[in-house]
């Protein structure tokens, strides 16, 4: 990577009691980029970015800060900032002097002080009448919008997020996702974001990170970690996928339970002599035909495994089938709605795709 | 599960009777001051307001309201500073000995009264302090800043800490954070537990009784005279006493919208 | 943060924790000093025996305890009872008229009890508010309805009515109208859904509300005095007339001793029982 590194973390820790909530995590993070953490309830996401920003401390490991370290620094000397999934916006306060208080805090005066809340109202679409007014005013996406024009305010070096969009209803969490993007693009400051919805990550984030148990599965840009996961938990938590499980002989024979491959392609796989693995194919990769294999445009499948369709779901601009391998396990298949599958279920299917949509997941 | 409209009526029947058995005892006594007859007797013949008359020419009770208002006044003072920092003891931070602390401060409530102002009164002997009404101020406060602290417990507990955690984030001290966050936000619980402590303290007399010494605050001298038998102005006084406290909390109810209008004036 | 919320903890609880030491836990300390020196002394520079309670044994003392804890037992049977639909009313049934009858209730608290009760004796005497109505209306007279057990009791109920309402109602407030509605459902009757869920989970504001009126019964003094006469005399009279008449301070302490530990004792296991975060309104 040739980016700047503007936050690096290196083999941090924190144990509540016997609890060990964070081991051993080590990260980097890019000047300007837009990285989000990912994580299950519980994976210890929340606890790390307390960490960043100095509510709680280590319990081993160092946090720098453009090579400065600031693990030690107490929350209110560090030069980042927070937004709270509670938002934290001061009840007791207008907009305005919400938007203002970190500059009131640092001394700025009060006439460039309005100047600058002001300017933010206009950086976040919010209209300038609204300096005056009460937060129990403001809407739920109004009082986003003012949150993170508090939080601009501060100017901080990274600006962090705590799952600010998740007590949201669906549609507006959406406009505010792309909004987050846009803000981040306008303002070209660095942004670290953690939620539990990969869906929001997948549309702001120019890296995911995604957590489990306290530790990093994955680091990588959002098309590596959909198309690529690093393991079975990645693979499983970005969405339906199926899954079948490979092994390779010490003769180098792949062995891999209902599947069948075309010549050649089990070299290509890459699966190492002795070595065992998951194939994994997302549903949309997957193609289904009646019986047992009528030609279908677009390129020949290279791998097919058979089964029985068991059921069909409407998803509004897709179609998810459901249908039941040859070892009993159920793998789901979807098509756009134009590519309606005719048959009905209990009727004998062929499932197929190409080498390049599958990917290979080692170990288990 | 909805309670029906009859049962509803019911209940609600209920409630007025009950408002109406714990003021009974108050209308009892508001006609009796107006009673021309040096002697009560139900029903009232002659109506009079000549007791009035006389309880305010009264140097007696002059001085008692005077010390009563003493008293209050001071016991108001320590106990919302008291309270506020024992509130935030009590519900906002977590520290070892939360608990233990929760449960000492209901002690003193959970008390009998009487025995607390014997009890201070023996401690004030030992200390060689002699009582006055000085002596009456900590009694009560043993009994009502622990009430205030429970009080604005309550509003602490609303509070989301969230919000300091942001301040500091922003760059606040820890001195700063009370300023700007905790002590504007848990204000009103402040606000209460003060109107709480100067109107138990104005009508409190088991912990007056016996740490006053040579004053007298006004429900003691009332008690004293009950005790003794019947005085005409004992109603009188003991209405005036209502009176006194009744007015403050009209004000203090009444004030934040006067508040509100004056300021709609001076915006608008 | 965690170890700052230590700190500050410490630190704020300080002021309330040396005012109690010093306005509290000393004269405590002090009445436990006095109740082990001989009789009638006033200063504590004497050689301690044990002479105060041996004289509380003697004397008949215990049946003043027992008046205090039986008057005070049926003050709080009486009030839980009577309190329960109120309670129950303040916490689901009404909407408006809470406010009003909270704002009524807490108002009463602050006229000094001593008001309350002398308004109660011209209401109840002879020639008093009822009698005399009912004489002047009917022609028939009876005897003065004060200066009997039941009466104290009533005493009692009146003026602690506020400390088992308040909390009782803040205990069902914490049941929530599924459970109660999820009972109903699966077709238990108004008496098992009172006795099966609303009971225990309305528990803790239970436990706090039956705590409070025994305690402060079993220490009151004015109700017995003031509209019982003396046909009774409780604990805490006996302590304030060691006291007073009888200048004996080490039998006031003694005496002073055994209610502190019983009503201690149950202050402590009632307290012990309740989560006094959850009860208060924690939001976390």
């Amino acid at each position: 990577m040739t980016e700047k590194t503007i936050l690096e973390i290196a083999g941090l820790y924190k144990r509540f009691g016997a609890f060990t909530a964070l081991h051993s995590i080590d990260l980097e993070v890019y000047e300007g980029e837009f990285l989000t953490i990912v994580g299950p309830s519980g994976s210890g996401k929340t606890t790390l970015i307390r960490l960043f920003v100095g509510m709680d401390e280590p319990t081993d490991g160092t946090i720098w800060l453009r090579g400065r370290r600031i693990d030690t620094v107490p929350a209110n000397q560090r030069p980042t900032c927070m937004v709270f999934q509670s938002l934290a916006l001061f009840p007791h306060m207008t907009v305005g002097r919400n938007i203002e208080f970190p500059l009131k805090i640092s001394g700025v005066d009060a006439a460039t002080r309005r100047q600058r809340a002001l300017d933010l109202l206009d950086l976040l679409h919010l209209p300038r009448e609204y300096y005056d007014k009460r937060i129990h005013q403001c809407s739920g996406g109004e009082r986003q919008r003012v949150a993170l024009a508090r939080a601009l305010a501060f100017d901080p070096e990274i600006l962090f997020f705590d799952e600010p969009l998740s007590a949201l209803d669906y549609r507006l969490r959406k406009t505010l996702e792309k909004e987050l993007k846009d803000l981040h693009a306008r303002t070209g400051k660095t942004f670290v974001y953690i939620t539990h919805s990969l869906e929001e990550a997948m549309v702001m984030s120019d890296r995911i990170a995604i957590m489990r148990a306290g530790r990093f599965e994955q680091i990588g840009p959002a098309d590596e970690i959909y198309s690529r996961p690093a393991s079975r938990f990645v693979a499983e938590f970005m969405g339906e996928v199926n899954l079948f499980p490979v092994q390779a002989d010490d003769d180098g024979a792949v062995r891999a339970d209902g599947l069948a491959l075309d010549p050649g392609v089990a070299e290509r796989l890459g699966l190492k002599a002795g070595a065992a693995g998951m194939l994994m194919v997302r549903p949309e990769n997957v193609t289904m035909v009646n019986g047992s294999g009528a030609a279908e445009p677009g390129p020949a499948p290279e791998i097919t495994v058979g089964g029985h369709l068991r059921a069909e779901y409407n998803l509004g601009s897709r179609l998810q089938y459901e249908v039941e391998g040859p070892s009993g396990q159920r793998l789901t298949v979807e098509t756009l709605r134009e590519g309606r599958f005719g048959g009905s279920p209990g009727d004998a299917v062929t499932l197929g795709w190409t080498l390049d949509r599958c990917h290979l997941i080692h170990g288990e | 599960m909805k309670p029906s409209g009859l049962s509803r009526a019911g209940l609600l029947l209920y409630g007025i009777l009950t408002l109406a058995f714990l003021y009974l005892p108050l209308v009892a006594v508001a006609f009796a001051s107006i009673s021309k007859a040096r002697y009560l007797s139900f029903p009232i013949r002659r109506y009079d307001t000549g007791w009035y008359a006389q309880a305010m020419a009264s140097d007696t009770v002059r001085d008692l309201l005077l010390v009563s208002l003493k008293v209050a006044g001071i016991v108001t003072v320590i106990s919302m500073v008291v309270g506020f920092f024992g509130a935030l003891a009590f519900a906002r931070y977590h520290w070892r000995f939360r608990g233990l602390f929760q449960k000492t401060i209901l002690l003193p409530i959970f008390f009998p009264q009487t025995v607390l102002g014997l009890a201070l009164l023996m401690w004030f002997n030992a200390l060689g302090v002699v009582p006055s009404w000085h002596t009456a101020v900590v009694a009560h406060l043993v009994w009502i800043s622990p009430i205030a602290t429970l009080i604005i417990a309550i509003r602490a507990y609303s509070f989301d800490a969230t919000l300091e955690e942001a301040a500091r984030d922003m760059g606040c001290s820890t001195l700063q954070i009370f300023r700007e966050i905790t002590v504007p936000l848990l204000m009103p619980g402040v606000i209460s537990a003060g109107l709480f402590a100067f109107l138990l303290s104005w009508g409190n007399f088991p912990l007056s009784l016996f740490t006053t010494g040579a004053d007298s605050t006004l429900p003691e001298w009332l008690y004293a005279k009950m005790v003794a038998g019947y005085s005409p102005l004992v109603p009188t006084v003991g209405v005036l006493s209502v009176f006194a406290s009744a007015a403050l909390l009209g004000v203090a109810l009444l004030a934040p919208s006067l508040v509100r209008l004056w300021r709609q004036r001076a915006a608008g | 943060m965690e170890r700052l919320d230590r700190r500050l903890g410490a630190l704020t609880a300080t002021p309330m924790l040396v005012l109690l030491a010093v306005t509290f836990l000393a004269p405590l300390i002090v009445v436990a000093a006095f109740s082990v020196m001989p009789s009638k002394v006033f200063s504590l520079w004497h050689q301690p025996d044990f002479s105060a309670y041996a004289e509380l044994l003697r004397q008949g003392y215990w049946k003043s305890l027992a008046w205090s804890l039986g008057m005070a037992l049926a003050s709080t049977a009486i009030l839980l009872v009577l309190c329960w639909p109120l309670a129950f009313a303040m916490a689901k049934v009404y909407r408006r008229f809470t406010l009003i009858l909270t704002v009524g209730v807490v108002m009463s608290l602050f006229v000094s009890e001593n008001i309350r009760l002398f308004g109660w004796v011209l209401t109840l005497m002879k020639g008093g508010l009822i009698e005399g109505y009912v004489r002047h209306l009917t022609g028939v007279g009876f005897d003065s309805l004060l200066y009997n057990v039941p009466i104290i009791v009533f005493g009692l109920v009146y003026v602690y009515l506020p400390f088992m309402l308040f909390p009782l109602a803040q205990g069902i407030s914490m049941v929530p109208d599924d459970a109660r509605q999820a009972a109903a459902d699966l077709g238990a009757s108004r008496a098992r859904i009172l006795w099966e869920v609303e009971v225990p989970l309305a528990a803790p504001g239970i436990v706090v509300g039956c705590l409070l009126t025994f305690v402060l019964a079993t220490g009151a003094v004015a109700e017995s005095k003031l509209l019982g006469g003396q046909v009774v005399v409780v604990i805490a009279d006996e302590v304030e007339t060691a006291f007073t008449y009888g200048q004996d301070w080490p039998l006031g302490s003694a005496l002073a001793m055994v209610l502190i530990a019983i009503v201690g004792t149950i202050a402590v296991i009632g307290v012990n029982r309740v989560d006094l975060d959850a009860i208060m309104g924690r939001r976390r």
